[in-house]
């Protein structure tokens, strides 16, 4: 096999060495639903238009899924779930906000590395405190810190209260690699930029979690004290991969405020959001790497859509959330695998669904066999 | 200056009572089932919309107050009212448990959270399909207000907030004596310090954890009961800040701790209420200041058990 070709055989298994990442490989199959998602995502502003979906929603659900991917190196390597990271994705939207409105800042790419900047240094501050926490006091003190920072900006003249900044300087949109733009052409350039820079964030995170430095993040979510004693500094790491995961929110916060031009605190600061965040990461499947970009475009276009179609929206999404729980724990992407080769073998082998058949109705005559059970006991006890 | 002191502890007092019901609930059903429950708060503004229908019904059998007895009268009614519409939530309470929770106890919390999430989201449709989306006053505030107590203190002070802090305080006293003196209530803090042992002689853990749910519902609702009939509205949105400041009250008092979450509850609601008062812009940070402040000093909080009720 020669170096040049992306081909390999390892463990007898044909595989694809992917560029710039040092030896990572993808499954055939992985490598097509790799480059039909590249592709998608590079035709999405003309493809969204022909089957009827709005482009700008789905650039939005990219957004909160890329603060879910951030995220989700915290809830899949370290096991900690945050309930604060809309600190991070707020605080890059305001970042930008701020340089507009106060600084006149004008530039699309400086607004958005300032974004990254502030947000980094929140993520700094506040994960520099909760490093040491596990469990439920994690959750509760990143909730509290995010809160502080939704409170203190809804009640501050400096940030306009609940009302929001505008990110329009003298009315007209941020520059964007110092060129003015039509208005379609600024949304297309910015998402463009925008794609191109997930995508390289993505790898990143990719190469970040197979490297040496992930696998101690997986090792402190096993068992800290075992971690502790082969000598990873647990703390620290945690620190670290907190700030990661912070400057993956804080960008996509950026890129936000710079998409609607406009940032008020309650869709992008408020704990919801950060509850929100945390579920786009569940519902797309948080043992995967895409996954929560996945859940991030669902959820958002779901809440989105929902609130201007019917008039009882949330509980579509709240039954969708129950099904996650009770059927699909694994989320979309991660069930995937499970339910493509549950399809092939029923393709070859229709005898199993008569199996199929049997099994469901087991699990309903269990299922009502145990609520009696449960009734029975709750109201005479057990006897 | 001085009265205005007193005015401003007095309405914290009162909200610091509300959020002790809400909390209470809360920690109780965390430090046994080990579950946070993110739709408590729901359970809170239900019982908010429910009183209103109850209210309604049991009020048009008395007259509206106009001489002492009669203010007593509509005055007992109205509490015996708001407790039946918190009983609503005892099944309700029972059926959530038994049917959505019970299967997850073992799931990772991540799971669970989730979980109370989507239960949340379902709650709000089905108090807007119940009572539509505009806020409703179930308007016995200011006939309760005629009941007059505190004239005698030599300044005036609303009435029905005076009430609500006493039912507060009885409902702190009975939830003391329940889990430290009734056999039930020793039964269910068993149960949370040991499942296996408590299953091992003999109690049904599905039981008590029900009825910990249940009773959990019931203080959430006969909270929003007592805020509803009270100078405030019932609205679809009305469960989410109390929910957040609840966690705010158990993580001060700490997790699972019965006086914890009292006395957390009784310094939110001053300090919040101060601050409306001396510098508003800091009202809603306030309470998660001090919260990170115990959290980062003492995180286990003031009284802090962790997982068990005491």
């Amino acid at each position: 096999m020669s170096r040049l070709s992306p081909l390999e055989e390892r463990d007898g298994d044909t595989v694809v060495r992917v560029p710039f990442t040092r030896g990572l490989t993808l499954t055939p199959g992985q490598t097509v639903l790799a480059l039909v998602g590249v592709v998608l995502l590079f035709g999405l502003p003309f493809l969204a238009g022909i089957v009827g979906l709005s482009w700008s929603r789905l650039f939005r659900g990219l957004l909160f899924g890329m603060a879910a991917v951030g995220l989700n190196l915290l809830l899949r390597h370290t096991e900690l779930v945050s309930f604060g990271h809309a600190a991070f994705f707020g605080g890059g939207a305001y970042a930008v906000a701020v340089m507009a409105a106060h600084y006149e800042v004008s530039e699309g790419l400086l607004l958005l590395l300032a974004a990254v900047l502030v947000g980094t240094l929140l993520a700094v501050v506040i994960g520099y405190f909760v490093a040491g926490y596990v469990d439920i006091y994690f959750a509760l003190l990143t909730l509290a810190f995010n809160q502080v920072i939704f409170a203190t900006v809804f009640r501050s003249a400096y940030f306009n209260y609940n009302d929001g900044l505008g990110v329009r300087v003298g009315g007209d949109n941020p520059t964007l690699f110092g060129l003015a733009w039509t208005d379609l052409g600024y949304d297309l350039v910015l998402y463009y930029t925008t794609i191109v820079l997930m995508l390289v964030m993505l790898l990143l995170m990719w190469r970040l979690v197979h490297s040496p430095f992930g696998r101690a993040l997986d090792a402190i979510g096993q068992d800290r004290t075992r971690a502790r004693f082969i000598g990873i500094p647990v703390e620290r790491y945690v620190w670290y991969s907190f700030i990661i995961s912070g400057l993956y929110g804080a960008f996509a916060g950026g890129v936000y405020a710079l998409q609607r031009l406009h940032v008020q605190p309650e869709p992008t600061l408020y704990v919801f959001v950060s509850g929100e965040i945390l579920f786009m990461a569940i519902l797309g499947g948080f043992t995967t790497l895409v996954g929560p970009l996945v859940g991030g475009v669902i959820l958002v276009y779901l809440l989105e859509a929902t609130r201007f179609s019917f008039n009882y929206y949330h509980a579509p999404i709240g039954i969708v959330l129950l099904a996650i729980v009770f059927f699909m724990p694994k989320g979309i992407m991660g069930s995937l695998p499970d339910v493509g080769a549950g399809l092939s073998r029923r393709a070859s082998d229709p005898g199993l669904l008569g199996d199929d058949v049997r099994s469901i109705r087991t699990k309903i005559h269990r299922s009502v066999t145990r609520a009696t059970t449960t009734v029975r006991i709750l109201i005479f006890g057990v006897k | 200056m001085v009265d205005s002191f007193i005015v401003h502890t007095l309405n914290g007092l009162w909200y610091g009572f509300i959020l002790f019901m809400i909390a209470s609930g809360l920690t109780i059903i965390f430090g046994v089932l080990g579950i946070l429950n993110l739709a408590h708060g729901e359970l809170y503004a239900l019982g908010a919309f429910v009183v209103f229908s109850v209210v309604g019904y049991a009020t048009g059998f008395v007259a509206s107050p106009d001489d002492p007895v009669s203010a007593v009268t509509f005055g007992v009614v109205v509490l015996v009212a708001a407790l039946l519409a918190a009983a609503v939530l005892l099944p309700v309470g029972a059926l959530i448990e038994t049917v959505f929770v019970r299967p997850i106890y073992d799931r990772e919390e991540v799971y669970q959270l989730l979980l109370t999430y989507a239960l949340l989201l379902i709650f709000i449709d089905v108090m807007k399909f119940g009572w539509g989306a505009t806020p409703l006053d179930a308007g016995t505030y200011s006939g309760l207000n005629e009941i007059p107590t505190t004239e005698l203190a030599g300044f005036g002070y609303p009435s029905y907030n005076i009430l609500a802090m006493l039912v507060g305080l009885a409902v702190f006293a009975w939830l003391v004596w329940f889990f430290d003196r009734s056999r039930t209530g020793r039964i269910v803090r068993a149960t949370a310090i040991n499942r296996d042992m408590a299953t091992a002689i003999g109690v049904s853990t599905d039981r008590t954890f029900t009825l910990v749910f249940a009773m959990g519902a019931f203080f959430a609702g006969f909270g929003g009961a007592m805020v509803s009939i009270g100078p405030q509205t019932a609205f679809l949105e009305m469960g989410l800040d109390p929910l957040v400041l609840s966690f705010v009250v158990i993580v001060i008092g700490g997790l699972g701790s019965l006086k914890g979450a009292f006395v957390g509850a009784l310094i939110v609601g001053v300090l919040s209420r101060w601050a409306i008062w001396q510098y508003p812009p800091v009202e809603l940070a306030a309470p998660f200041a001090v919260m990170l402040l115990i959290l980062l000093v003492k995180p286990e909080g003031l009284f802090g058990t962790w997982g068990e009720i005491e």
